[in-house]
């Protein structure tokens, strides 16, 4: 504030009158502004759903088809009835059919492998989180830093003793082996959400829980956990999404396709079949909607949440 | 850390109710016990609580951790299985000694340096937008999420869909447009442009978070500021620089940090959109580590790279960190 020149204020100074001007070229800059931002953050994902309902021959048109002339959903059908890949010529049923096959199984993978880790994050993270904020031990401190650092370590690091501890425990190729990986990137950060957020309800809620006969743990179940649903929701969406993304660890952790999750097979799409447009396309759609419609209808929570953690710090 | 006081009240608090006395006998069940230790002590119950995560935390990050120095401590290639052995820091010498590494290292900087002032910039541009008062306002806010909703790999998949030099949307685009004269190849023949594509897709891709981030703190401001700022006939630029950018000081200090960490460990976006080319153009820290052990299947040397990625990571977080403290923006 001090930095601001402290000048001799004039009334109706020069801007003023050109503020008065008729044409409007601040609003024009906003919308022209808004246009392109629009175009720039839709525009990507919009071109991907386009192509995905194109053939492969009118995806790769030049110019480019910005509209499709026969819109058709042959590249969806495949992943639901195996006859379209039975109908397949030989060579490309070989190459392909079992990919197209896989992306089904992939995408039951990441919901179940997502949903079970967003889950888990809620019940253990609001475990951990409770004592953080509400009672004083031995070692707290210590034991809240080195759950954060253990996420300073770059997943590089990790991957093949976490390779050689789950091939031990019989962990590979298994859903329940990437569960458990994708909590401990996850529930550091869980944790730290939801001490936050506890230590924001007032602890008379639960002294007046006490009064009532209602132990710490029938306090947290009764009061603190219902206060909290915005807490907690944050921490479901943030943990599923970081599951239902993450790529390094899925690559690496399943060889077949028991446990493959959606990124692994899109990005097999993409790097291993160069020419499988349409199937490229129809997949990469598949794996951003349920991100995506997660994003939708919590859009408000999530943008509070970022906005309000964040500026806290 | 912030209510140490209330914390401290509590925790003398928690045996406000005492159980029901144990009935029917001297002797306490285990369970009575176990409810007993429960309700006696912070200690027992915040460590019982804590069981399953440091349970799992031990299991796939501690282990791991510390085994993955432990090879990098030693020879271990697979190629040669019948040649481990313990080496000491030989694999961190021969790493710093090799231009391969500090080529990678050398990408790693720019791609991080690029990705941090394109985030920065383009995030105060949205959410001095999405500041203002326009018509569709609220439907860009939620199309906004759209970039941050898409996982990393998907949107290198997407992207490089996008980038494709023989019939790519972005050059019929700028073809249609008259911008270029000839389809480009955006990430697969010229180093530069190819690590400008990728910085171009990780800005992208970490927008949505940027500007909410920024978005928020904008709204904060007081607006009697800018009023005092008009009456003193300060200029749009002089109100930006005097008192929007100061007022946003710290949250572009937590985006400076998150892109910073985020850029030194990207692997995703390289492994899809350019797979380390053209050449080793894009080749980061990761990419070559991931390199390292899965082409030449040499573990040590591997886990090496990532130990001095690591450490890397934690001299950077903590000269961020004292600059933050600095400016009394953590309080202890």
């Amino acid at each position: 504030m001090s930095a601001i020149p402290a000048k001799p204020s004039r009334e109706g100074g020069i801007s003023e009158s050109l503020y008065r001007l008729p044409i409007p070229w601040k609003q024009i800059f906003i919308y022209l502004s808004a246009i392109f931002a629009f175009v720039y953050l839709a525009g990507p994902f919009a071109w991907i759903v386009i192509s995905s309902v194109m053939t492969s021959e009118e995806a790769v048109s030049v110019p480019p088809h910005w509209i499709p002339e026969n819109p058709t959903l042959m590249n969806y059908e495949a992943y639901w009835n195996p006859a379209a890949i039975e109908n397949m010529r030989e060579e490309r049923r070989l190459t392909v059919g079992g990919v197209v096959a896989a992306v089904p199984v992939a995408m039951g993978n990441s919901i179940i492998i997502s949903f079970a880790v967003a889950f888990l994050n809620i019940v253990i993270g609001a475990l951990s989180a409770y004592p953080f904020a509400r009672s004083q031990f031995r070692g707290k401190t210590t034991l809240l830093v080195l759950y954060l650092l253990t996420r300073m370590v770059p997943a590089l690091a990790l991957i093949l003793p976490v390779y050689l501890v789950l091939r031990q425990i019989g962990g590979l190729n298994q859903k329940w082996g990437l569960i458990l990986m994708y909590m401990t990137f996850t529930l550091p950060y869980s944790v730290w959400i939801l001490k936050n957020y506890f230590q924001t309800i007032p602890r008379d809620l639960e002294d007046a829980a006490r009064v009532d006969r209602c132990n710490w743990f029938q306090a947290m179940i009764r009061v603190i956990l219902p206060v909290s649903l915005p807490g907690i929701v944050a921490v479901g969406i943030y943990s599923f999404m970081a599951a239902w993304g993450e790529f390094l660890f899925a690559m690496i952790l399943t060889q077949t396709p028991d446990a493959r999750t959606m990124p692994v097979l899109v990005a097999q799409l993409s790097t291993e079949l160069g020419t499988e447009y349409g199937f490229l396309t129809s997949s990469a759609v598949l794996a951003v909607i349920p991100p995506l419609v997660l994003a939708l209808i919590f859009q408000r929570m999530i943008i509070s949440g970022i906005g309000a953690g964040a500026v806290k710090g | 850390m912030i209510d140490n006081n209330y914390s401290q009240a509590g925790s003398g608090g928690v045996g406000i109710k005492p159980l029901p006395a144990p009935t029917g006998g001297d002797e306490l069940s285990t369970w009575q016990a176990l409810r007993m230790r429960l309700n006696e002590s912070a200690e027992v119950r915040a460590y019982l609580m804590n069981a399953p995560m440091l349970v799992a935390l031990f299991l796939v990050s501690a282990i791991p951790i510390g085994y993955s120095f432990w090879i990098s401590l030693q020879k271990y290639n697979l190629r040669q299985p019948n040649d481990i052995r313990f080496i000491g820091l030989d694999n961190y010498i021969s790493i710093l000694g090799n231009a391969e590494f500090w080529q990678s290292l050398r990408v790693t900087a720019i791609f991080t340096f690029g990705a941090l002032i394109g985030q920065v910039i383009t995030g105060i541009l949205l959410a001095l937008l999405l500041n203002e008062k326009f018509v569709g306002r609220g439907i860009l806010r939620s199309i906004m999420l759209l970039p941050w909703a898409i996982p990393g790999v998907i949107a290198g998949v997407m992207w490089k869909w996008i980038f494709n030099p023989r019939f790519g949307v972005l050059n019929g685009l700028l073809l249609q447009l008259g911008i270029i004269d000839e389809y480009q190849s955006w990430v697969g023949f010229d180093p530069n442009l190819a690590i400008a594509s990728l910085i171009f897709v990780q800005v992208w891709s970490a927008l949505p978070f940027n500007t909410i981030v920024l978005l928020a703190a904008l709204q904060g401001i007081p607006s009697d500021l800018y009023e005092a700022a008009t009456v003193d006939r300060a200029g749009m630029w002089s109100r930006f620089r005097h008192i929007t950018l100061p007022w946003l000081a710290q949250p572009i200090m937590i985006i400076m940090i998150l892109a910073t960490m985020n850029g030194l460990r990207v692997f995703d976006l390289i492994y899809v959109l350019t797979g380390g080319g053209p050449g080793d153009a894009t080749r980061v820290v990761t990419f070559t580590a991931w390199k390292k052990a899965f082409d030449a299947l040499d573990f040590g040397i591997a886990n090496s790279y990532a130990y001095i990625l690591t450490f890397l990571t934690l001299i950077i977080g903590l000269i961020y960190l004292r600059i933050l403290y600095k400016h009394g923006e953590i309080e202890q």
